[in-house]
């Protein structure tokens, strides 16, 4: 029988501690085969178990232009998530997807990309900045703008410095007003005011943002203002889910059921639906 | 005219015939002065004069709980593997017309692209025995939502009540057909007089082409009314478990830090924990939009995206409510 809610077996090969409660799992399937063929696209989502506690819904953190692994990074916050911090490097735990729809990168070629990301709202943008940039030649300017609350919150450090330090890369960073420290040269406020400081130019640019619900709404309105039309603007809706696969009913947004119809959708599709949000 | 009949032995007889081979036959059944839907054993344990089952048969479908796979932790490796789905055979026998409409919105969901055989399986094995209406009460309403007493939307098999205590019987489907033959000493042929069908002149009806109207303008999503209408709902969730075509679930793991199971559970729209998000957002945070969003599904969501009935006029919810939230109220309320 073909069972849709048995997960693949996966070793955690690496963790790194991104923050404080929040640490990425570098994962590797123990079938040989699936390791080979296992592909995704940038922007889809997957359920990750820790056995005995159930399974939790994040984006794929890495770039499909990476092979051989996925990467996932969560908050610990619940049930399944605390089970999941206490893992360690060789603990197997359950994969099951990839699901859903993806950002239409390819799409993208010759375009200007702009990137804005809150808190834990950076794995799914970082899905694709990895992607474009390890194929910066068929992309104009790249922007990035990545806010948390505190220095300390802020994940992916490392690279953010790499992204930093690059050349082909505009690094705006930002935390929340009273979350900065004494060395703190990044800028202090919110992610959608800070955005509209660095005013990129929405002339054939493509924008993608994700963090909280709130950040998303007000980065929409940012962008308007900026010129930016509503299908250049992408996000990726991070409802609950349970199944995965369009069955246990809890992730719709009105009559749009996110783990099949998205995440990943337009601002342009955004406003069309009932608010639910 | 001669027609099949089913006598009072024959369904004695059709019930050992069917579970002689391993199966087992569902019917309506008296649990504590209750009718519910229940494996029997005897024609004798078969409630007559009822208007129908509290529990829809979608439990022998979509059962309340169910093992999807099983792990166990050892020292140095991790065994998981999916567990089959017991499926015997199974006939439901005295399912009103109502609730067998229900079929084919589960169907359409459960093989939505991805196919849960957990479901399916079951399903292929199910044959669903419809009997006419001859009582209704206060909270039906299928006339509302295009049914009635004699429909036979779902039903593989669709039988009348005769004056004699047997029943007349219709195979509708392959599936109908293969059962009444494989079980035909049950059957025999005669005339007989039917019962006279509840009228469907006594049943409630709503404007339902209007209420889809309504609910295609999203501008009615922010309207106060809804507040308003579903206040004293205490979210208990009764009405989504008795309804025949409710089917939203969770995953859950239980056992021990070694070994234990993956489970199947029925869920429920109404609990604020639904779809609570982890860093504490819930997108349906009050009771009134999870009741909206019940009543969405049933009125829009389903008709439009499954093109299925996501309503099927049972009444179940309106009998069960602890607080009398008539979901026919409501329709009354967005078919003006």
């Amino acid at each position: 029988m073909n069972n849709i809610y048995l997960p693949h077996l996966v070793t955690i090969d690496e963790i790194i501690e991104e923050a404080p409660d929040v640490r990425s799992f570098k994962l590797v399937f123990q079938d040989p085969a699936l390791r080979e063929s296992f592909e995704f696209k940038t922007g889809q989502f997957a359920l990750y178990s820790a056995f005995g506690l159930g399974e939790s819904t994040f984006c794929i953190a890495s770039s499909p232009t990476r092979k051989g692994y996925v990467e996932c990074t969560f908050r610990r916050s619940g049930r399944v998530t605390g089970g999941l911090a206490q893992l360690s490097v060789g603990d197997t735990m359950g994969f099951r997807g990839p699901y859903g729809n993806y950002f239409p990168v390819d799409e993208w070629k010759g375009k200007n990309l702009v990137f804005i990301a809150g808190g834990i709202g950076l794995p799914p943008v970082r899905s694709v900045i990895w992607n474009v940039l390890d194929r910066r030649e068929d992309f104009g300017n790249i922007t990035i703008v990545y806010g948390a609350k505190t220095v300390a919150d802020l994940v992916y450090k490392e690279e953010l410095k790499g992204w930093d330090e690059r050349g082909d890369v505009t690094l705006v960073q930002t935390v929340d007003p009273g979350g900065q420290t004494p060395d703190w040269k990044g800028k202090v406020g919110f992610v959608p005011t800070v955005l509209e400081e660095a005013a990129p130019a929405a002339e054939n640019t493509v924008a993608v943002t994700c963090g909280p619900p709130i950040m998303i709404k007000f980065v929409l309105s940012t962008l308007g203002k900026l010129g930016f039309a509503d299908q250049s603007v992408f996000t990726t809706l991070e409802n609950k889910m349970k199944c995965g696969v369009g069955k246990c009913g809890r992730c719709n947004v009105g009559d749009v059921y996110v783990c099949k119809e998205g995440p990943v959708y337009t601002a342009a599709e955004i406003k069309r639906m009932y608010n639910d949000f | 005219m001669a027609e099949k009949i089913l006598s009072k032995d024959g369904l004695t007889g059709l019930i050992a015939s069917v579970t002689e081979n391993g199966g087992r036959f569902i019917a309506p059944t008296i649990v504590a002065r209750q009718i519910v839907f229940k494996k029997v054993a005897a024609a004798s344990d078969i409630a007559g004069d009822y208007v129908l089952a509290r529990n829809s048969f979608k439990e022998f479908l979509f059962p309340q709980t169910e093992v999807i796979a099983e792990f166990k932790l050892g020292k140095d490796k991790v065994e998981m593997s999916g567990v089959e789905p017991r499926t015997p055979y199974t006939v439901v026998f005295g399912a009103r017309p109502c609730e067998a409409a229900s079929l084919a919105g589960l169907r359409a969901l459960f093989t939505w692209d991805f196919v849960d055989e957990f479901f399916t399986k079951r399903d292929e094995k199910t044959v669903v025995i419809t009997v006419g209406c001859t009582r209704g009460d206060d909270s039906c309403f299928c006339t509302t939502v295009n049914l009635s007493p004699e429909a036979t939307e779902g039903a593989d098999v669709y039988m009348r009540e005769t004056e004699d205590g047997g029943y007349s019987v219709s195979p509708l489907t392959d599936k109908g057909r293969k059962f009444v033959e494989a079980h035909e000493l049950a059957f025999s042929s005669g005339a007989a007089k039917l019962k006279p069908l509840f009228s469907p002149e006594k049943i409630k009806e709503v404007d339902l082409k209007r209420i889809s109207e309504r609910l295609k303008d999203k501008s009615h999503y922010d309207d106060p009314v809804w507040a308003k209408l579903a206040r004293k709902c205490i979210g208990c969730g009764a009405c989504t478990f008795t309804c025949p075509t409710c089917r939203c679930f969770d995953i859950t793991d239980e056992g021990t830090a070694f070994e234990g199971e993956r489970r199947k559970n029925w869920d429920a729209c109404q609990y604020d924990s639904f779809t609570l998000h982890a860093s504490g957002h819930n997108p349906r945070e009050h009771q009134y939009q999870r009741w909206r969003n019940r009543f969405m599904c049933k009125f829009n969501f389903y008709p439009e995206k499954f093109s299925s009935k996501g309503c099927v006029g049972c009444g179940r919810c309106i009998r069960v409510c602890p607080v009398r939230l008539d979901i026919t109220d409501v329709m009354e309320e967005f078919s003006k």
